[in-house]
C-alpha cells in the first residue's frame, strides 16, 4: 500500500502530501509502510480485541464467519487475482479442508494445530494434483474443468460415506488450545482472529516475494513469462497448491465454527460466492478481498437490519415486507457496485482515500 | 468534504443497526405480549418447502390473537430467514434471542439447520420442534427438541407392512428410487431392512438424481426388473417426473409408494392419471379431511386469504406446530418462561389436534413424537388424497 | 437403444440451453451466469399467459419469446453498456449479481410453487421401431434442428453474423471498420434471451416448472464446454453426447458403482477432455500474442 510523507512547506504551516521518498532499502520492503498506517492498523487491532465485551454475539458470529470467508477468500484471490487462473472449485478445497480436520480431531483426537495444518496440507496435495493436468486450460474452460471437479469431489464425499460420515456429515469435537475448551462464541473469535491475521502476513508477504512477482507476471502474459525465464509450470502449480492450502485452512476453522459439516454446505454456489467476494472486493489486492469477504457475508445481514428498521419506521411497509426484496437489493447492489466503480470496494476504498489525502482540493 | 460527511454518517447508521443490543426484563414475555421466532427457509430454491409451512404457523398464531391470545397476551412472530443454509440458521438464531428477545423459536429449520444450531438450542434455551423428521432429534434425549412427526425409519417401515400385511403379498417384487439426501439413504436402509425382516430381498436400488429432467433409465431399469411395487425416497418434483416418465413408458407397477414430502394433493393435481396408483405416507391429515382440526385449517386458510396454498400439506404441518406451541402457552399459563414452557410441553399426554396430527405425548423422559402415519391414495378425479387408513403405528416385529 | 434414444431427447433440451449460453460468448467473449434465471423466467411468463390468462400455446409462445427479446436489449443497454471496455471479470460479476437479482424478483412475482405446465402435447407417446419417444421430445429435437440450421446459416452468410464474429474478435477494430456495436451488442443479447425462452418452454413441458429451473442450466455446462465454447455446431453436438453418456451412464453404470453416477458423469467426461482437447472438441485453439 502506497502512501505518502508529509513535507513541509518552509515557512509555512500548511502541510501537504506528495510523492512517497522511500531514503533506503529498508523502508522500501517494510511490510506497512509508513507510521499511519501501522496506527490505524493498531487502533483496529484494539477494537477487534475488545468487541466481545461490548459487542452482540449475533455480530461476534458473523465476525466468525467473516474470518473464515476472509482466509479462503485471499487464497482464491492468490489464484485468481494475482496468477490469472479461474477456479469454480474453491467449495471443494474448503470442504476437502473442513472435512480433514472434522475426521482427525473427532476420530483420531489430534490437537488443533495438527488438524488445520494437516487440512491445509492435504488440500494444498489435491489442489497439486488439479493444477497439473489443469496447465494447458485458459479462461472459461479452465473454470469449467474446476467446476467439473468441484461436482466430482461432492460425489466422492456422499459416497465414500465411512470416510466422511456421506450425508449424515460429522460433528465436530471442540476444538481445545493447551487444554483451554473453545466452548463459546468468544473465545473461537479469538482463535480464528489470529488465524486470519496470520494468513494475512503470510499473503502480504509471498506476494512480495519472488514468487508473488512470478505469478503477477503469468497473469498478465505468460507467453512473455515463459520467455523472459519464468518457469511457468512450477508456478502455476504453486498457485493452485497454495490458494488450496489457505482454503483447507479456512475449511478447518469452519468445522471448528459450525461444529458440524455436512456435503450439502460446500456447493457451487459457495465457489461463485467466493468469485464474488473477490471481484467486487478488487481483485488482485489483498485489501481488496478483505473488503469482499466482509461485505459479502454482512451485507445480506445488514439490509436486512435495514429493511426491519425502516418497516418499523414506516407502518404503510409493515404489511408488504417481503424478504425477497432483501436478496434483489443484494444482487443490485453487486451490480450497482461494480458498474460504478470497476475495481471493486478497493477501487472506492481507494476514491475515499484520496478524497481525505486531497482534502481540500478535490483531485 | 460532503462526500466524507455522507461517509461518516452512514457508517455511523451502519454500526448502529448492528451494534444496538435492546435489554428486557423478562425474555421475550410482557404483560401482553409473547414474540417468537421462527426460522424456516423463506427464499431461495427450496421456498417452496418452507413457505407454506410458516404461513401456517404464523396463520394459527394470528387465530389464537383473533381469539383474545393466550392469558391476555397477543403472539407475535418474527419469521427469519434462513435459505436452507446452517450458517445463516445459526445466525439467525442467534440474532432472534440476542437482539430481538424473543421467548423461543418456535422451529429451527430443517434437519441439518437445527443439528447446526443444537448448542445454541441448548445454551439459550430454546424449546422448540424442529422442521426434520429425523430419529437424532430425540434419541439421544434433546432437552429442548420436541419431534414433529414420524421418523422416515417408521414411515418406511410402514409401508412395507402395508405392502405385506394389508396387500397380503408373500414374495412382493420391490423397487426403491432415492435422492442422494439424508432421507433417500436412510429410506434405501430402512426398507432393505425392513423387507429382509419379511424375508425379502429388494430387486431394484436406483437413484434420480434431485434436478433430474428425465428419469427414462430409472423407469426403464424398473421395467426390466419387473419391479411390482416401487417405493420413492423422493421430494415431490422429482416424484412428479418419475411419475410422469413411467406413464409414458407405460409402466404401470401395481403401487407407487410416496412418504411424507411427497404425499401431497400436489401430486395429484400435477400428474393426474399418472398419479392413480400412487399412495402416500404422511404424519400430518389430508386438507381435504372431514376431522375437526382439519375443517378448522381450512377455515384459518380462508379467513386469512391463503388463496393460493400450493403445498397443503406443509399448511397443515404448520398449523399442528402453532397448535402444540398454543396449547403449551395456556399451560404454562401467566408465568411464562422457556422452562416453564418446556415443563408444558411434557404434560401432553395423547393430546388431539382433532386429525391435524395424530395424538400427541411427550414426557419430561421422551420427546419422541408420535410414530405414526396415515396411508392416502389418489382420487384422481377429484384432485386430490383420500385416507385410505387411520393413524397406524409400525408393526413391533419380533 | 430406448436409452441412446431418450438420450439424444435429453441432449437436445442440453443444446437448446447451451446454444444461447454460447451464443453470448461468441459474440462478447462474456461468460452470462444469469443465463440458467433467464430460462426460468421465460417458462413461468409462458406457464401464467397460458394459466391465468388463458392464451393457447403458440400465441403464449410468441408473447414470451418476444418478452425474452426485449429483456435482452434491456440488459444490454442498462446493464451492459456501461460496462463497454471494462475488464472481463467485472462484467462476469455483473451477471452473477444479475442472477440473484433476477432470481429474487421471479420469486416476488411468481412465487415458489411448483406450476405444472399445461403442455399442448398429446401423452401418449409415438413408437418407431420399438423406441419409444413422446411428442414433446420430438417437438424438442425438431425446434433444436430448426434452431442450430437458422443460426448456422445467420452466422455465416449474413452480414449481420458476420458483424457480430467480427465484433467478437476484436471490439475495437470492428467499431473502425463502421460495424455499429451498439446495435450488435443488442441483437446478440436478443437473440440469446429469445433462445434461452424457447428452452425454457421445452423445459417446461418436460418438468415441473419452478424456481429450481435456473439450476438445471448447470448441468447444460458440461455440454458447452465439450462443444468447445465458440462454435454452435459444437454446443449442439456436446449436448447431445451430454445427453447420451448421462442416459447410457445412468442405465449402465448405476448398477455396479453407488448410485448417483449418472450425475457425475457427464463431469468427469468433460475433465478427461479439456486434458486431451483444451478448447473442447470443435473449438479454437486461441492465438496469443505477446
Amino acid at each position: 500500500m502506497a502512501s505518502s510523507e508529509k513535507r513541509r512547506l518552509k515557512g509555512s504551516k500548511v502541510v501537504i502530501r506528495s510523492k512517497t521518498f522511500r531514503e533506503s532499502y529498508y523502508e522500501d520492503i517494510k511490510l506497512f509502510q509508513t507510521i499511519w498506517i501501522r496506527i490505524w492498523i493498531s487502533l483496529f487491532l484494539i477494537l477487534l480485541a475488545t468487541l466481545p465485551i461490548w459487542g452482540n454475539p449475533y455480530v461476534i458470529y458473523l465476525i466468525n464467519l467473516s474470518c473464515i470467508a476472509v482466509v479462503a477468500a485471499l487464497g482464491l484471490n492468490l489464484l485468481i487475482g494475482y496468477t490469472g487462473q479461474i477456479s469454480l472449485g474453491h467449495a471443494a478445497f474448503i470442504a476437502i479442508g473442513a472435512y480433514t480436520t472434522a475426521i482427525l480431531s473427532s476420530k483420531v483426537g489430534l490437537p488443533f494445530w495438527v488438524c488445520l495444518l494437516a487440512s491445509g496440507g492435504v488440500a494444498a496435495t489435491v489442489g497439486c494434483g488439479l493444477g497439473i493436468p489443469c496447465l494447458r486450460l485458459k479462461g472459461l474452460y479452465l473454470a469449467m474443468a474446476t467446476m467439473a471437479f468441484g461436482v466430482v469431489v461432492d460425489f466422492v464425499v456422499i459416497t465414500w460415506g465411512k470416510l466422511t460420515g456421506g450425508i449424515r456429515g460429522i460433528n465436530v469435537a471442540k476444538v481445545a488450545i493447551f487444554g483451554f475448551p473453545l466452548d463459546s462464541d468468544n473465545k473461537i473469535y479469538y482463535f480464528l482472529l489470529v488465524c486470519t491475521i496470520l494468513t494475512i502476513l503470510a499473503i502480504k508477504n509471498l506476494v512480495r516475494t519472488r514468487v508473488g512477482r512470478a505469478f503477477i507476471a503469468i497473469r498478465d502474459r505468460d507467453i512473455a513469462a515463459e520467455i523472459m525465464g519464468v518457469d511457468i509450470t512450477a508456478y502455476k502449480v504453486m498457485a493452485f497448491t497454495i490458494s488450496s492450502f489457505f482454503a483447507g485452512i479456512a475449511g478447518g476453522m469452519y468445522s471448528y465454527t459450525m461444529g458440524y459439516i455436512h456435503p450439502e454446505h460446500f456447493t457451487l454456489l459457495l465457489s461463485v460466492q467466493y468469485l464474488a467476494m473477490i471481484i467486487v472486493g478488487g481483485l488482485g489486492t489483498i485489501l481488496g478481498s478483505i473488503f469482499g469477504a466482509v461485505f459479502i457475508v454482512l451485507v445480506p445481514e445488514l439490509i436486512k437490519a435495514i429493511s426491519r428498521f425502516s418497516a418499523l419506521l414506516i407502518p404503510a411497509l409493515k404489511g408488504k415486507y417481503d424478504e425477497e426484496w432483501n436478496i434483489a437489493a443484494f444482487g443490485l447492489l453487486i451490480m450497482i457496485f461494480l458498474i460504478f466503480e470497476a475495481g471493486g470496494l478497493y477501487g472506492i476504498w481507494g476514491r475515499i482515500k484520496t478524497s481525505f489525502k486531497n482534502w481540500p482540493y478535490t483531485y | 468534504m460532503k462526500v466524507r460527511g455522507m461517509w461518516t454518517g452512514l457508517l455511523v447508521f451502519f454500526l448502529v443497526c448492528l451494534l444496538a443490543v435492546p435489554s428486557f426484563a423478562q425474555r421475550g414475555v410482557t404483560k401482553d405480549t409473547i414474540k417468537l421466532g421462527l426460522i424456516l427457509v423463506k427464499t431461495g430454491p427450496v421456498a417452496a418447502l418452507g413457505i407454506p409451512n410458516g404461513n401456517g404457523m404464523v396463520d394459527y398464531m394470528q387465530y389464537l390473537n383473533d381469539q383474545g391470545g393466550v392469558a391476555g397476551r397477543k403472539i407475535e412472530v418474527i419469521w427469519e430467514d434462513d435459505q436452507f443454509e446452517a450458517p445463516k440458521s445459526v445466525a439467525a438464531l442467534k440474532k432472534l434471542i440476542t437482539r430481538d428477545n424473543v421467548l423461543t423459536v418456535i422451529t429451527t429449520g430443517g434437519s441439518q439447520q437445527t443439528i447446526a444450531n443444537l448448542e445454541n438450542i441448548n445454551q439459550y434455551k430454546v424449546p422448540n420442534i424442529p422442521n426434520a423428521l429425523m430419529k437424532e432429534f430425540y434419541d439421544p434425549f434433546q432437552p429442548y427438541i420436541f419431534a414433529m412427526g414420524a421418523t422416515y425409519e417408521a414411515q418406511y417401515d410402514c409401508i412395507v407392512d402395508y405392502i405385506f400385511n394389508d396387500l397380503k403379498e408373500k414374495n412382493p417384487r420391490i423397487g426403491v428410487v432415492y435422492e442422494k439426501k439424508e432421507y433417500g439413504i436412510k429410506g434405501l436402509e430402512e426398507i432393505k431392512k425392513r423387507a429382509k425382516a419379511y424375508g425379502v430381498d429388494l430387486v431394484s436400488e436406483l437413484v434420480l438424481p434431485t434436478g433430474a429432467v428425465d428419469a427414462s433409465s430409472q423407469v426403464l431399469g424398473l421395467m426390466n426388473d419387473k419391479v411390482d411395487y416401487v417405493v420413492t425416497c423422493l421430494l415431490l418434483p422429482p416424484t412428479i417426473t418419475f411419475l410422469k416418465t413411467a406413464e409414458k413408458y407405460n409402466y404401470w407397477p401395481k403401487n407407487v409408494f410416496g412418504f411424507n414430502w411427497a404425499a401431497d394433493d400436489m401430486i395429484v393435481k400435477a400428474c393426474g392419471e399418472a398419479a392413480k396408483n400412487f399412495i402416500g405416507v404422511n404424519f400430518v391429515g389430508a386438507w381435504w379431511d372431514e376431522s375437526p382440526g382439519i375443517k378448522l385449517a381450512r377455515q384459518i386458510a380462508q379467513k386469512y386469504n391463503r388463496t393460493d396454498i400450493s403445498l397443503t400439506s406443509l399448511y397443515i404441518n404448520g398449523i399442528g406446530v402453532s397448535w402444540l406451541f398454543g396449547e403449551a402457552f395456556k399451560r404454562a399459563g401467566k408465568d411464562l418462561t422457556p422452562d416453564t414452557l418446556k415443563a408444558a410441553l411434557e404434560t401432553f399426554k395423547g393430546y388431539s389436534t382433532g386429525g391435524v396430527l395424530p395424538p400427541v405425548t411427550y414426557t419430561t423422559k421422551s420427546h419422541e413424537p408420535p410414530e405414526m402415519v396415515k396411508f392416502f391414495k389418489a382420487d384422481v378425479a377429484n384432485k386430490r388424497l383420500v385416507a385410505l387408513t387411520d393413524w397406524r403405528k409400525p408393526k413391533e416385529m419380533k | 437403444m430406448q436409452l441412446f434414444a431418450s438420450g439424444i431427447a435429453v441432449g437436445c433440451l442440453y443444446a437448446l440451453i447451451a446454444l444461447g449460453f454460447v451464443l453470448i460468448i461468441k459474440a462478447t467473449d462474456i461468460l452470462n451466469f444469469a443465463h440458467g434465471e433467464i430460462i426460468m423466467i421465460s417458462s413461468l411468463i409462458c406457464y401464467f399467459l397460458m394459466a391465468k390468462y388463458h392464451f393457447s400455446f403458440l400465441p403464449a409462445v410468441l408473447i414470451t419469446v418476444v418478452v425474452a427479446a426485449f429483456m435482452g436489449v434491456l440488459t444490454e443497454r442498462l446493464v451492459l453498456r456501461p460496462m463497454l471496455g471494462e475488464p472481463i471479470f467485472a462484467v462476469v460479476m455483473i451477471t452473477i449479481g444479475l442472477s440473484i437479482f433476477l432470481r429474487s424478483l421471479a420469486g416476488i412475482t411468481f412465487g415458489h410453487d411448483n406450476y405444472v405446465f399445461p403442455s399442448p402435447f398429446p401423452k401418449e407417446p409415438i413408437n418407431l421401431a420399438g423406441i419409444t419417444l413422446s411428442m414433446t421430445q420430438i417437438w424438442v429435437m425438431i425446434s433444436t434442428a430448426i434452431l442450430v440450421v437458422f443460426f448456422f446459416i445467420f452466422f455465416k452468410y449474413s452480414r449481420m453474423g458476420l458483424a457480430m464474429r467480427g465484433t467478437a474478435d476484436d471490439q475495437e477494430t470492428a467499431l473502425l471498420m463502421g460495424i455499429s456495436t451498439k446495435r450488435v451488442f443488442a441483437l446478440v443479447w436478443g437473440i440469446a434471451f429469445v433462445t434461452a425462452a424457447i428452452a425454457g418452454i421445452s423445459l417446461a413441458n418436460v418438468m415441473v416448472v419452478n424456481i429450481g429451473l435456473t439450476f438445471v442450466a448447470i448441468s447444460a455446462f458440461p455440454a458447452i464446454i465439450l462443444g468447445g465454447l465458440e462454435s454452435i455446431p459444437g454446443a449442439i453436438i456436446g449436448g447431445l453426447a451430454i445427453g447420451v453418456i448421462e442416459n447410457l451412464a445412468g442405465g449402465y453404470l448405476d448398477q455396479v458403482i453407488g448410485g448417483g453416477v449418472k450425475d457425475v458423469t457427464p463431469f468427469v467426461v468433460l475433465f478427461l477432455i479439456l486434458m486431451i482437447k483444451p478448447y473442447g472438441l470443435f473449438g479454437k485453439e486461441e492465438i496469443e500474442r505477446v
